[in-house]
């Protein structure tokens, strides 16, 4: 996957990957913005988008975008279900209940992917995939491309929707204070659904663009849990560029980590990076 | 206080009997797979306990137990490979696991709730890799990647590792008895209520969370030690992996969260389960997954939740009870 010599092209490729490690995090700021809950299930239910994706690209040969417009309705709607009847309740419980409770749906649908589609690495492939474009004398992967253009188009539409819908005005009020919102004759409950279900929506399109890019097994889950974890804390919460840069910069520190010591390091490099933000800065290098 | 005494030997009896039995299990030719369902719940009873200490009297709701299991079992493997006895290797195991304690909560001490589980649980994910890619002895006899074999265990009878993770698994309860009665016990119950409160009433918040992760990585990995003289082999995939976390929070909320005998209830079902879907090996996580969230939406409080509602179960516990 890295390119050899030159070290402009982890630089670019990181820089591109950087769009599709915001498209991740976007779903899990967005539940943490509205609800104070940091979904622990994120990663495998983007895992789940790709394996929505792998399913309809290789069964009924549809294009892995277009098959989006099967994947959005259905994860808008697990998203709402899952809000309302699983995480809506276990607020009340207690304070490690939604916790425990995400973590249980994490190794639900690991283990429901692993029985559909078994242990073995997928990828989602396309005729353009594999494709790759030329920027000065350097090739890069056509893939890298489209997850930064993914990354940009779902941001934008985010952020337009969040500010001139009546729903979108609804979720930032909900997420500002919960009782004024309330006050103001806003159904919380039902606010937190929508932007649950937005976040499955987000974490869909973040899916398939994933699948097109690296190989994934049902238990990639959790390094994508955690590279949404350190883009959303680089970045610091609620804010959409620092997210956005916080993707880049992970996007570069795995690219360039794999450049330095080798592709099979790339990983452990970016979990050291992450616990290393935690230690010397928890809020974030953005964070107030 | 007087009358109390005798109440106490009287409940004391069949909890003791109970022990001694449990204890010469391996001598008086129980069968063998008696002794593997009293081994794994000990071993499960040890961890469980452990991460209700942490998760349910302390608010860390730590993911990085396989961590402390896992760097112990690896201390005790690696040292039967260059010589050091199975049980300096142990007892050394839970050393390791004690300072990598101290190391990681550098960086998740900084965070609470939610964030602590999510930065714990990329440790675990980290030490995988390390393991993959780091092969501390025996150079490139099984090729990438450290798994070994226990060597140097062939003289360590199957009743003598049975007694060991015995020890742990009723060890574990009575350390969790003294340590809730304990200065720290009430320490954390003070700053479970109110941390705030706490701290300004000279609680050492920050100490007291420190001592009670280093004491649950000791114990976490001896057991986690004793699991892996039983295996006679460690490997990274298994052993840094997340179904671990999944067994001992099943454990602890099924028996019931913040209550000292849930783990020992969730325990019992656990192993049950472990054996019954030992047939449908795919599915088991799934249905421990849905187990979780089930019981977690319709009792919090677990098996001891819906129990405690009941008078002679209160008046079993009053009996037992040696206070």
């Amino acid at each position: 996957m890295m390119g050899s010599g030159d070290i402009i092209t982890p630089i670019v490729m990181g820089f591109l990957l950087g769009g599709l490690y915001a498209l991740i995090a976007l779903g899990l700021s967005m539940v943490f913005g509205v609800m104070k809950l940091i979904n622990l299930a994120h990663g495998d239910f983007v895992i789940l988008g790709s394996y929505g994706a792998y399913a309809l690209t290789s069964f009924l040969g549809m294009d892995p975008i277009v098959s989006l417009v099967v994947c959005i309705p259905v994860m808008f709607a697990l998203g709402f279900g899952v809000q309302k009847y699983l995480m809506g309740r276990a607020f009340g419980i207690s304070v490690e209940a939604p916790l425990i409770i995400a973590f249980g749906i994490a190794l639900v649908i690991q283990n429901t992917n692993q029985i559909l589609w078994t242990p073995l690495s997928r990828g989602i492939t396309t005729s353009y995939s594999l494709k790759s474009f030329q920027i000065g004398d350097l090739q890069f992967p056509l893939a890298y491309l489209l997850d930064f253009l993914a990354g940009i188009i779902v941001m934008v539409a985010l952020r337009e929707f969040l500010a001139r819908t009546y729903l979108g005005k609804a979720i930032t009020a909900a997420s500002q204070d919960k009782r004024a919102a309330q006050l103001m004759g806003i159904n919380t409950n039902r606010i937190h659904g929508y932007a649950f279900a937005i976040a499955m929506v987000s974490a869909a399109v973040a899916g398939v663009f994933l699948g097109m890019t690296f190989p994934f097994t049902p238990t990639s889950g959790i390094s994508f849990l955690a590279i949404a974890f350190g883009t959303v804390i680089i970045g610091g919460l609620g804010s959409m560029v620092g997210t956005f840069i916080g993707g880049i910069i992970l996007g570069m520190v795995q690219t360039l980590g794999g450049y330095f010591f080798g592709p099979a390091t790339q990983m452990l490099i970016l979990y050291l990076i992450v616990l290393v933000i935690l230690t010397i800065r928890p809020q974030g290098l953005f964070g107030r | 206080m007087r009358f109390k005494i005798p109440r106490l030997r009287i409940g004391f009896i069949p909890v003791m009997v109970t022990l001694i039995l449990l204890a010469l299990f391996p001598f008086i030719g129980v069968p063998r797979s008696w002794l593997l369902y009293v081994f794994l719940f000990s071993i499960y009873l040890a961890m469980a306990n452990m991460w209700n200490l942490l998760a349910g009297y302390s608010g860390l709701t730590s993911l990085c137990q396989p961590a402390f299991l896992g760097l112990a079992g690896y201390t005790m493997t690696i040292g039967t490979w260059v010589g050091v006895p199975w049980w300096v290797g142990l007892i050394g195991g839970g050393v390791v696991a004690a300072l990598f304690a101290i190391l990681i909560s550098i960086p998740v001490f900084r965070l609470s709730g939610i964030y602590f589980a999510i930065g714990t649980l990329v440790v675990p994910e980290a030490l995988r890799i390390v393991f993959y890619l780091w092969k501390p002895v025996g150079g490139a006899m099984h090729g990438a990647g450290a798994g070994y074999m226990i060597k140097g265990t062939a003289d360590v009878s199957m009743g003598q590792i049975y007694l060991l993770a015995l020890l742990m698994g009723i060890g574990s309860i009575f350390l969790m008895r003294f340590l809730l009665r304990s200065n720290l016990g009430l320490g954390l119950a003070a700053i479970r209520d109110n941390e705030r409160a706490a701290g300004s009433c000279g609680v050492n918040v920050f100490k007291l969370k420190l001592v009670t992760f280093i004491i649950a990585a000791v114990i976490t990995g001896w057991a986690g030690a004793v699991f892996y003289l039983y295996q006679g082999y460690i490997e990274p995939s298994a052993t840094f992996n997340v179904k671990w976390t999944m067994t001992l929070l099943l454990a602890t909320v099924i028996g019931g969260m913040r209550t000292e005998e849930g783990p020992i209830l969730g325990t019992m079902v656990v192993v049950f389960l472990y054996f019954l879907l030992a047939r449908y090996a795919g599915y088991s996580f799934l249905i421990q997954g849905i187990i979780l969230v089930g019981i977690m939406l319709l009792s919090p409080q677990g098996i001891v939740g819906v129990l405690r509602r009941n008078r002679s179960y209160r008046s079993l516990v009053q009996f037992i009870d040696t206070r």
